[in-house]
This record gives structure tokens, sequence and C-alpha cells, in this order.
């Protein structure tokens, strides 16, 4: 017993993290950067919510110009690129992700700590740079997707886009360095014994949004920087009147931006077969296949980029072969949605919070799924292309599919990060809530497409039956946003009121249950080892202490034998200081000025050099 | 404490998959630019349009197979350093880095000239051109940073930290010769 305090208290002092800001500064715990980044998340949700609430309280009432054309267009724009690249991605990779995966993985951190934490403040760069837009009044107003020529120079001559450029390709460096973080964690850092086929599924989900991210994200850059290129350099990229092509970017912005939709979701399958296996204490049905799916959902969506171009012109045969490419989408989807389906039937579901989410989540889902098998049908979708159809299938999708789990998975884990139990039933209640409210917001959305209003319509005349379709639909908006004041609200009342959770209070499957919680900063004393999927219902002997340093187990890629022992960097303040030039780099790029923008590059180096100057410590 | 015996298998180092991260993620940032320029190309009723010209052939393929060449040299680095040679590493270092210098220094001046003679905002292919190859000899002038940081720090002698560094930056050289092979044959194409 003394060997074993003398032990931990051992790995305490190893492993602590230094007291106060300078400690959250300087951190390199996946756990605090998961943290981080979830607060970071959790504000710039708050704003991406009030801009939908705005334009919603707008288009309540038909002929209201409480907002202008203008700051209309810089809502919408804001609203999408935040919910997309500020929230949702961050959310469940940034912080679901840097948080959950090495805890599942029987590991003491990501694979490339101060890695980690450079992603985190260039992502807070990016996203103080975006908002900075919004307080200048330049902020992005050519939609989330920007198409040119709208976006050229010439129709939009102020800093608004430049802001958006920038902006996306600043936010892409954070999300490709989370994405290399966790490809290489996965396959380096499982506990012994955790062969491929043993890994959680939702390691598989973040497995497969990383390889999206990593190959997806450079066509976005390489289409930002054209751009970029064209609106302050005078290229041609995009200009039809020098033979360049305005088709061009919808093909390179699509190429990521299909992959991107399966990306946002991806995660919370695998945040939803987390949650399903504990609420029913069953193994999930079809695990291979499922883990299959998840991978496979990503890889095709790279494949069907141009059903988002089905209005432009495109030849017939492309057209059809993007639909049929589109259409196999569905059998990877609905292998998970049976696997979810039948784990529910068959296991003992327990219908607290989490799993309530879920079930939202896949009837969510399956609504959204059967819109978009819809769209395949490419006259159909050249109907109803640019209508609030299309928006009402999205936001089902990327609401329903991506948000809900999200919910459900702060309530699954909340216990494991602040140790103490969320109350239930007013948890429940704001499901219910947010379940009614989402559905009266999206629903009549398909309607009001159908019958003709188009996207990105600031006011609308009368006498068009649009208006009981909008009252609704603002309605439901705010009875969304009551139900997820609740939600959070509940939350933090828990934080202060529940009762001890204890480490595993809802007999979860993975590893991160067999730890106390909140975690301890070295997560496991003693290295686990691993024989099942489900370690915590079959657990195997522990492998080692490893305290001797500040040491982490290294493994083989496949099959999960111990490849090494290896030393960690800890705590470091270079992380902060590079997104600090990187911040200024695209700050002066931003105003035009190329070589303050260089000096400031220069800057970027040498801090990248000082970063190195001390080497890990290795055994 | 030790229940399960633990068989150890030498694995690929974490170093090593953080730079095929790299290249993967770089590798298709310049697959966008290479898509993008036979796009154009193919849209394009003439190419090279009228009044833009092609790179020269045989210049060109010289100064290619010279940076290819310095694989060879950063291969011998990696194996070296490997081995614990320290000078070896660094000599074949030295070796690499003097004909990468040359090259960049060879293609800077080129670049700005050709500028001066056909601008970059000529036409659809002036900016794909200037664009593409701008990128590549941004990846060569970052590597050239990287190997005079590595001697840098084998000034003081080989750690396993550094041999992975060697490993890595001999790999993203290998990377960037064969995207320069892909690049300047994209451009050459202009001739076909």
């Amino acid at each position: 017993m003394v060997v074993v305090t003398e032990r931990l208290t051992r790995l305490e002092h190893q492993w602590q993290a230094r007291p106060g800001v300078l400690g959250w500064l300087t951190t390199t715990d996946h756990k605090r950067i998961g943290l981080l980044y979830f607060w970071t998340t959790l504000v710039l949700f708050g704003a991406g919510g009030v801009e939908a609430l705005a334009m919603r309280t707008q288009l309540a009432r038909p002929n209201q110009h409480l907002i202008g054309p203008e700051t209309y267009n810089e809502l919408f724009t804001l609203h999408g690129v935040t919910m997309i690249f500020f929230f949702i991605i961050p959310m469940t990779t940034g912080a679901f992700g840097n948080y959950l995966l090495p805890l599942m993985l029987g590991a003491r951190d990501m694979a490339f700590p101060r890695m980690n934490a450079l992603s985190f403040w260039i992502f807070l760069g990016s996203g103080i740079f975006l908002y900075v837009s919004l307080a200048v009044g330049d902020a992005p107003n050519a939609g989330w997707f920007n198409y040119v020529p709208l976006s050229s120079r010439h129709y939009d001559p102020g800093h608004n886009i430049d802001f958006y450029c920038l902006g996306v390709i600043f936010n892409s460096i954070a999300s490709t360095l989370t994405a290399a973080q966790f490809i290489v964690t996965i396959l380096k850092s499982r506990a012994p014994g955790m062969s491929l086929n043993r890994m959680p599924l939702f390691c598989y989900a973040m497995f497969a949004a990383a390889f999206g991210l990593l190959f997806a994200l450079p066509t976005l850059s390489a289409d930002v920087i054209f751009l970029f290129l064209d609106r302050n350099v005078g290229t041609h990229f995009f200009d039809p009147a020098y033979h360049g092509s305005a088709l061009l970017w919808q093909h390179l912005f699509w190429f990521f931006g299909h992959p991107e939709v399966y990306i946002l979701i991806v995660p919370a399958f695998g945040i939803a077969t987390s949650i399903i296996p504990a609420f029913t204490q069953r193994k999930m049905v079809a695990f291979p296949l499922v883990a299959i799916a998840e991978l496979l959902v990503v890889f095709i969506g790279f494949g069907v980029w141009a059903h988002h171009m089905y209005a432009t012109g495109l030849p017939t045969m492309t057209m059809i072969f993007f639909g049929a490419a589109t259409a196999m989408v569905v059998i990877p989807s609905t292998i998970q949605v049976f696997s979810w389906c039948m784990s529910f039937i068959m296991g003992t579901a327990r219908f607290n919070t989490p799993l309530l989410f879920i079930a939202g989540f896949i009837f969510m889902f399956v609504m959204g799924g059967l819109t978009g098998i819809m769209f395949v049908a490419i006259p159909f979708d050249q109907q109803v292309t640019d209508t609030y159809f299309v928006i009402a299938h999205f936001h089902y999708i990327i609401f329903g599919a991506a948000v809900f789990p999200i919910f459900g998975g702060l309530y699954y884990w909340f216990p494991k990060v602040t140790g103490k139990l969320p109350f239930d039933r007013p948890g429940q209640i704001a499901f219910w809530i947010i379940f009614v409210g989402t559905n009266l917001l999206f629903f009549p959305m398909h309607i009001l497409g159908l019958i003709g209003m188009t996207r990105r319509e600031y006011t609308y005349p009368s006498g068009l039956g649009w208006e009981p379709y909008n009252f609704a639909e603002t309605i439901g908006a705010f009875i969304t946003t009551a139900g997820i004041l609740l939600l959070l609200g509940n939350l933090v009342y828990s934080y202060f009121r529940g009762v001890e959770s204890g480490p595993d209070p809802w007999h979860g499957p993975t590893l991160e249950w067999t730890v106390p919680s909140p975690p301890p900063d070295y997560n496991f004393a003693v290295i686990p080892t691993v024989r099942s999927a489900y370690p915590n219902w079959e657990p195997a002997p522990p492998y080692e202490w490893l305290d001797r340093g500040h040491q982490q187990v290294e493994s083989e890629g496949v099959d999960g034998v111990i490849g090494d022992i290896v030393g960690m960097p800890h705590e470091s303040p270079w992380p902060p200081l590079l997104a600090l030039t990187l911040l200024g780099v695209f700050a002066m790029l931003v105003l035009g000025k190329f070589e303050i923008a260089g000096i400031m590059g220069i800057f970027t180096l040498l801090t990248l050099v000082g970063w190195h100057s001390k080497e890990p410590q290795e055994s | 404490m030790t229940a399960v015996p633990a068989p150890r298998r030498v694995a690929f180092p974490a170093g090593l998959w953080g730079m095929l991260m790299v290249i993967a993620t770089e590798g298709m940032l310049l697959g966008a630019f290479i898509a993008t320029y036979f796009y154009l190309r193919f849209k394009a009723p003439v190419w090279p349009p009228h009044g833009d010209h092609a790179p020269p052939i045989a210049t060109t393929l010289i100064l290619t197979a010279c940076l290819v060449a310095t694989s060879a040299p950063m291969a011998i680095a990696s194996w070296s350093a490997a081995a614990g040679e320290l000078a070896k590493t660094r000599l074949a270092l030295v070796i690499a880095l003097i004909v990468q210098c040359g090259y960049l220094a060879y293609e800077f001046k080129d670049f700005s000239d050709e500028l001066h003679k056909s601008n970059i905002v000529h036409d659809q292919y002036t900016s794909i051109y200037y664009t593409l190859l701008g990128a590549d000899h941004a990846h060569v002038f970052f590597g050239v940073l990287l190997n005079l940081w590595l001697l840098g720090k084998l000034v003081t002698g080989l750690t396993r930290y550094r041999v992975r560094a060697v490993q890595a930056i001999a790999w993203y050289w290998h990377f960037v010769n064969v995207l320069t092979i892909v690049i300047v044959g994209t451009l050459l194409s202009a001739h076909a």
C-alpha cells in the first residue's frame, strides 16, 4: 500500500499542471485543451445562435426591416461559417475528441501534446480574427460557400471576403493539426492489446473525420488562396473574361464541402455509438460493419461533390455519375441506422437524457437522410436548388444529426469531466423542448421551399402564403433556444448541486470509465491492457505503472503491440506564442501590408526554432 | 504488477507518422493546384494562350535533375544518422544543402526575370503557372530552412530526437523532389 501511495505521489508530481492562468496558457494536457476548446466553441455557438435568432426575428412577419440587406448578408454568412468551422468541427473534434480520445485509447496524452495546444491557440486566433471583421463592419457577406463572381473584388470591394479567405485558411490550419494529431494518436498511442478491431467506435469515427479533414481542407485552402490572389493581386483564376472559370470555385469548394458535411456528422455517430451501449447495456450490433461504415461514409463523401452543382449546367453524364455516387452513401448510413436501432431493441434501453438525445438524433438523421435521397433525383434537385427545402434538409442533418449527439454527449460525459451527476429530469424536459422546437423550426422550411421561398431573402412581401410557416419557424427558433438554455443551465446547476458520480455512473463500456472522475493529470496510473472493444466490461490485467518519468507507451500501428516507452513534452509557452505571431501575419495580410506580414512570418519561424530548442526527454 | 508478458515490436515512430501527415495534406494542396491547371487548360481554346510561352524544356529538366539528385545525400544522411555516424550525416546534409541552395538561387532569379517579361496578371495561364511554380519554390525554400536548422542542431551531436528529425526531413525532401517532378511535368505539358 505504501508503495502504491508513493508511486501515485510520484506520478502526480511528474504530471502536475502549473497552477493559475499560466498553467492554462502553457498547458499540453489533452483534457485541459479539450476544455479550452469546449468553452471557446460554446461562446461561438452562442454567437452563431444569436445570428440565427436575429434572422428568424426579421423573417417572422412579412415586410420587416429590422435588419437591412447588407447586415442580413453578413448574418447568414457568419452564421454558416461559425456553426460549421467554429462550432461543430471544433466541438466534436477539438472538445470531445481531445478530451476523450486518449482516455478511450488508454493513453496518457496525445501523440504530439504541444501541437495539440498549438491547434487550440490557432483556433482561438482564427475565431478572434473572424469576429473582429464583424466589429469593424467588414464581416464576410457572400454566404458560407462564397460563390464567385459575387465574392470577386468587382462586386464585393470591401475587406469582407478577404476576412473570409484568410479566416478560413487560419481556421483550417488548426483543424489540420487536430486531424494529423488524431490519426497519429490513434495509430500510435493505443493501450497494449488494443488491436484495431478492439478500438472503440468513437475512435473510428474520429479517425474517419480526421482523414476527411486532412484530405479535404487543402482543396478549400487552394480555392481561397486563388480567390485571395484574384482579389488582391489581380490574377484571373475565376475571371471568365480571361478564360478563368467561375465554376472552378464551386468544384474546388464542394470537393472540400461535401466531405465536410460527413466530417460534421461522423464524430456525432461516434458519440451515439458510445452512448447506446452504455444505456442499453448491450454491445453494439454489427460492430465491424459500423466501424467500416463510419470510414466508408467519409470515403464516398469525396466522390459526390458535384451534386451541389446540378443547377450549373454540368453535362448530363456527369450529373448521373454524381447522382449514383450520392445514392451509394445510403448504404453505409443505413447500416449504421439499423445497428443503432437494433442495439436499442435488443438491449435494455434506459431513456435517460443522453439516450433520449440519441433517439432524437436517429429520427432527425433519418428525416434529413430521406430528403437527401430526394436530391439524387436530378430534376427535383434542380427544382428546389437554393430554396428553403435545401435549408430544411441540411439543418435536419447538421442540427439534428450533429448537434443532438453533442447535447447527448454533454450529459453522458459530464460526470467524467466534473465528477458530478447531471439532474436527469430537467435534461429530459430540455430534450423534449428542443425536439419540438427544432421540428417546428425546420419542418415548415420544406414546405416553404416547395412553394417557392428561396434562401437568403432578407425580407418578403405578404400575400405569398409564406407567413404562417415563417411565423411557426420563428416560434420554433425561440423554443429551441429556451430548451438549449435549460439544458446548459441544468448542467451548471448540477455542477454545483449534483451528487458525486464516482468513476463509472452509467456502467460504460470503454476505458474512460475505469479512471476516477475527473481523471487525474496522468489519466491512468497503471497502463491498462485491452482484450475486448468493451474493456470496462471485460477487463484485462493491467500492464505496468510507468512512473519513471513523464512517459507514455507507444504501440505498433495495427496490433497494439507495445513498441516503445517515450518521454512526453510537458507545458510549453511556444504554442500560444506561435499562434500569436500567426494572428499577426493574418492581420497584416487582411490589411494588405504584405511586407509587414512577411516580417511577422519570420517571427513565426523564429518561434518554431525556439519551440524546438528544448528536446523532450526520451528514455 | 506486470501481469501480461509484454512482447515488444519496434515500430514506425510517431515523428515519422507526423511527417507523413504533412506530406499527405501538402500533397493534396498541390494536387488541387495541379487539378486547377488542367481544368483551366481543358477549358482554354489555346494553351498556352497567345502571348504566353511554355517553360524551356532543357534548362528546366537539367535543374530538376539537380534538385532530385539531392534525394541521394538526404537518404545517406538519414541512414548515417540512424547508424550514429555524425560526421557522415553532416557531410551528406551539407552536400545536399549546397545543391538545393544553388537550385533555389537560380530559380528565384529566373522567377523574377520571368515575372518581368510576362506578368502574373496577364491571363489565366500566367495565374496558375506562377502560383504553381511559386508554391513549388516555397516548398524548396522551406526545406532549405529545415536543413539549415538541422545542421545547427547537429553541431552538438546526435540524439534520438535528432535522428528522427533527420529522417523526417529526408522524407520531406523526397516528397518535395517528387512534387517538383510532377509540377515540372505539368508545366512542360504546355508544349504538348
